[in-house]
């Protein structure tokens, strides 16, 4: 008597946890919808991927999932419908207090959920696509922005209060922007502009690409910026450097007192030593507001103009002081909110030049 | 003398299925969200009752849309990385064999990567553009497998040292050729890329997806559970094999594709998950013993096992952050297998 | 119908065919070329003999004379570059790997096991050919293998683990695994090589009494004079890939031919049994 063998006897217990859990799919088709709005009533817009978003009206619930989305939403005044944020999102201090769904490319979906947001804000230099789609399985709707110029970022921030349905307050927080690039314009004149390298690490050395927005901010700022790179992020060859002899180096800082030290560093290397603007220390420092797409930018660039081209201010100091201490933000006395993520540090320390050490 | 009788492996089949039930209860349970055992008994129930309309909005969406599809996925790439892992320690005799070691999971990582390159660039529907990453990924992963196929074979058949030195060289010239990409490309989806690399089990699929690898991974594991005995055989010698009636030349090319075929299916949707393909035979091994009859079906079980419980572990130790399931897998595995192994040489 | 009661009529039927051909061997020759553009060298020319059930055949010879491709070409692992290989009308190479196991087992010197195994986990693996791939071992096969390892005298080592037993002990499972098989041909190369004398003369008792109680052909591959002299019923006598005699030890055992294919001085006697004995003399 032979026992024969059947191979599909433990098929079939596989089979079965796999059917008795794949029943659990076809409930997705049919769960109810988690918009928790008593009307459900739409709108659809075009985000700024292109892509066809459905908006619940009216917009309640909001959660960001960048750091200069949830300083626009705060710029527009809408914060008090903000439900939920990034932990890389700092300014202004009460955005610290919003209940946390994680980082920008892996945010916890469930807590998103939970949160049973009416829209979601994405950036495409922050997320992911694919965390948009696993939000859309869950039917929760994503717009997404992707500025590259400060006309970009003024005309996004204003579709964004559209969106959000805050209209006015984004026509006068744009009208504000655009006033004072105006003035800062009219100021700067026709001087030439200071040959400036943005520096986002030393080591290695990476800087920004010519159509960033980094980019058109130093523009802006009368100065423009020596590297001229098609990629976001490139990695930057000393000696090239040291053959353009920018002006200034520029670094965004988040801790007021490191980029002097730093300075004093590079000034001991020996690749370092021969770039002019090391050696005679001249070197400008911003608010990291540089680096986050938000009206706040606008500040940054104010901060720097002052710093490369100080003989274009001696008129009107009064203005140009109120300005400064309104917009310009204190000093972040929580150090930790700024540090990346064990995630986020240690794809920085990959010497992958497409990766970015800051946020914004 | 014990032979093994189908009683004895559906015994240990059954124990296993009750653990796997045991962690998938817990999986469900914990997470960035608490959820009540009594709340999720209740939609439990009404799920398997058809009553879909029943299901809280508070948590139902959360277990049934979230944490059931992330934990069948989790079963199928477990047992799917475990079965590969097993089959090429088998087919290579090789103790250190892992799904990876022939390049397949390199291969799998081009295709995604360059997928996450072009998707900003193609006008496709939402449904077709989530599908692309693991589409391109799988593409890679079959391309590889057919040439690795061709540079193992030696007379006209796979040949053991021949494929094992012919996959690690086309992974390692893949892997320099993620680098390269990495390091050059201005446009697409950098951090998309990076965070792909590290193999995760977040990302959400279509139902289409599920069933797809459900049915591949049955069909595949299946296929090479039929060359159980054959490959207790190889185990013993090929030329001795072979003496015994084994068709070796056959019973390689069968498993060789089945096992790349499931390494491929894992990776194309959860990226490159390290340690289980390796681990997991190992400690099934020191508990069940050595023949493929038992060894195929309880890998895949323990498989399933360890990649749901690290997965839950993973995504609830720094909610709302994720640790690497990878890493949890090592972390937790190798003192798990340090201890079977001094407690078998005692 | 139960696999002993096969068995038992397996036997029958050997028995009645116990005076007919089972193998033969026809001229059966091999080249082995491993630069394409080089000709072919040949490790064996053409070279035949016969056996019946029941008898041991020794190929006996020096090194490099081209034993063990003969047993390779037999065994139907190689194909022959001419000639062919039958056993009870059927060629060796053209039977299919499962077909082949079942009437011909090949005895290893040694086992490689990959991962560690019990003696009786081992002699089962003789019983894959005789049933569909996958399955579970039947009692009948369980029996078989029982009996296979007392047969070798090695019943008391069925639990224990393959790399904890002795190198006697290991030859005596290796070769109950091929008694497992069933077969009708066992073919062993050199199986004397590791083992001491005493372990050397067990074994070969072992496979005169297999082969008279079981009608087995078994054909050994050696270099040792007198244990083909003392066990075998045929010697092919081979010297750099030619058969040069084919006969009974007694036929083959004649001085001149012994020195001039071992390149050594000896002397051949003979025993009370009618069986040559050599003694090989020191070198002048």
């Amino acid at each position: 008597m032979k026992a024969l063998a059947r191979p599909p006897l433990r098929s079939t217990i596989a089979g079965t946890i796999a059917v008795l859990l794949a029943c659990a799919a076809p409930a997705r088709a049919q769960s109810p919808s988690p918009i928790s709005a008593a009307s459900p009533s739409y709108r659809e817009v075009t985000d700024e991927t292109g892509r066809a978003v459905r908006i619940p009206q009216p917009v309640q619930r909001i959660v960001s999932l960048a750091p200069s989305l949830t300083e626009t939403v705060y710029a527009l005044g809408l914060q008090d419908h903000l439900v939920g944020d990034t932990e890389f999102c700092d300014y202004p201090a009460d955005a610290q207090k919003k209940t946390k769904v994680g980082g920008g490319i892996n945010p916890s979906l469930e807590i998103i959920a939970s949160l049973h947001p009416d829209i979601v804000l994405v950036t495409k230099s922050f997320n992911r696509l694919e965390t948009v789609h696993s939000l859309e399985n869950l039917g929760i709707s994503s717009y997404a922005t992707d500025p590259h110029t400060l006309d970009e970022i003024i005309a996004s921030s204003k579709k964004l209060s559209d969106v959000l349905g805050a209209p006015e307050a984004g026509a006068s927080v744009a009208g504000d922007m655009q006033r004072r690039l105006a003035d800062l314009q009219k100021h700067l004149g026709s001087l030439p502009p200071k040959r400036v390298l943005f520096v986002v690490w030393t080591q290695p050395l990476i800087s920004i690409g010519k159509d960033t927005f980094i980019a058109d901010a130093l523009r802006r700022a009368g100065a423009v910026s020596i590297v001229d790179s098609d990629q976001s992020w490139p990695q930057v060859s000393l000696e090239e450097v040291a053959r353009l002899q920018p002006d200034f180096l520029v670094f965004a800082d988040s801790h007021s007192d490191s980029a002097a030290p730093t300075v004093e560093m590079l000034a001991t290397l020996p690749g370092w030593k021969i770039v002019d603007a090391v050696t005679n220390r001249r070197f400008a420092v911003i608010s990291d507001a540089v680096n986050r797409p938000a009206p706040r930018i606008v500040s940054a660039i104010e901060e720097l103009a002052r710093q490369l081209h100080p003989d274009a201010f001696v008129e009107k100091p009064e203005n140009g002081k109120e300005k400064l201490e309104k917009e310009n933000p204190p000093p972040n006395p929580k150090p930790e909110a700024h540090s990346p993520s064990p995630l986020e540090s240690m794809q920085s320390q990959m010497a992958i030049p497409g990766g970015c050490p800051c946020d914004h | 003398m014990r032979p093994l009788t189908l009683r004895r492996l559906l015994l240990q089949c059954l124990i296993l299925v009750l653990i796997l039930f045991v962690v998938v209860v817990v999986a469900l349970k914990f997470g960035a969200v608490p959820v009540s055992l009594y709340a999720l008994g209740r939609d439990l129930l009404h799920l398997l009752l058809g009553q879909s309309s029943q299901i809280s909005t508070d948590y139902g969406l959360i277990i049934v849309n979230i944490r059931l599809p992330r934990i069948l996925l989790a079963i199928i790439v477990g047992a799917s990385l475990s079965v590969a892992g097993t089959s090429f320690q088998a087919l290579l005799r090789n103790p250190l064999a892992d799904p990876y070691v022939l390049g397949v999971s390199s291969g799998a990582s081009v295709g995604a990567i360059l997928a996450l390159i072009a998707t900003p660039f193609l006008s496709l529907s939402p449904a077709l553009s989530a599908l692309l990453t693991p589409l391109g990924a799988f593409l890679g992963a079959a391309a590889t497998i057919a040439a690795v196929y061709f540079l193992g074979r030696r007379d006209g058949q796979i040949d053991s040292t021949t494929l094992l030195l012919g996959g690690v060289i086309t992974g390692s010239f893949l892997s320099a050729i993620i680098t390269f990409l990495m390091g050059t490309v201005t446009t697409g989806n950098t951090r998309g890329m990076v965070f792909w690399l590290m193999g995760n089990l977040s990302t959400s699929f279509q139902k289409s997806v599920y069933w797809f690898l459900g049915i591949g991974f049955l069909v595949a594991a299946g296929a090479i559970y039929t060359t159980a005995s054959d490959l207790n055989l190889l185990l013993a010698g090929e030329k001795e094999a072979m003496h015994l009636g084994v068709d070796v030349p056959r019973v390689r090319l069968v498993v060789y594709i089945a096992a790349s075929f499931l390494t491929g299916l894992a990776v194309s949707v959860s990226g490159s998950i390290g340690y289980v393909g390796l681990i997991v035979p190992h400690v099934m091994r020191l508990i069940f013993g050595s023949d493929h009859r038992t060894l195929l079906p309880t890998t895949a079980l323990g498989g399933a096992i360890a990649v749901v419980f690290a997965d839950t572990l993973a995504r609830t130790v720094v909610a709302p952050n994720e640790l690497a399931v990878g890493a949890v897998t090592a972390v937790v595995g190798a003192p798990l297998f340090i201890y079977l192994l001094r407690r078998r040489l005692a | 119908m139960s696999a002993l009661s096969a068995h038992a009529r397996h036997l029958a039927e050997a028995g009645r065919l116990a005076n007919e051909i089972r193998l033969s061997v026809e001229q059966v020759s091999y080249a082995h070329s491993a630069n394409p553009a080089q000709a072919p060298l040949f490790t064996l020319e053409a070279t035949s003999f016969q056996a019946r059930p029941g008898e041991i055949v020794a190929i006996l010879g020096p090194n490099a004379s081209g034993k063990s491709t003969l047993l390779k070409l037999i065994s139907g692992a190689l194909a022959p570059l001419s000639g062919r290989v039958l056993l009870n009308g059927f060629v060796t190479h053209s039977l299919t790997p499962r077909t082949r196991a079942q009437r011909i087992a090949v005895v290893q010197q040694e086992s490689a096991l990959l991962f560690p195994a019990r003696a009786w986990e081992f002699v089962l693996q003789g019983r894959h050919a005789h049933g569909p791939s996958l399955r579970f071992e039947s009692e009948d096969d369980v029996l078989i293998a029982k009996n296979a390892l007392a047969q070798v005298g090695a019943a008391e080592l069925s639990d224990r683990w393959m790399d904890q037993i002795s190198g006697g002990e290991k030859q005596r499972v290796i070769l109950a695994r091929a008694l497992a098989q069933q077969p009708l041909l066992l073919l062993l190369d050199e199986p004397t090589l590791h083992l001491d004398i005493a372990a050397q003369i067990g074994l070969l008792d072992a496979l005169r009494r297999l082969a008279a109680e079981n009608r087995y052909t078994v054909v050994v591959v050696t270099h040792e004079l007198n244990l083909a002299a003392e066990y075998a019923d045929q010697v092919v006598l081979m010297q750099r890939g030619r058969c040069l005699r084919v006969g009974p030890p007694s036929a083959i055992y004649q001085r001149e031919l012994l020195e001039q294919v071992f390149q050594t001085p000896l002397t051949v006697d003979f025993g009370s049994n009618g069986r040559p004995r050599v003694t090989v003399l020191p070198g002048t």
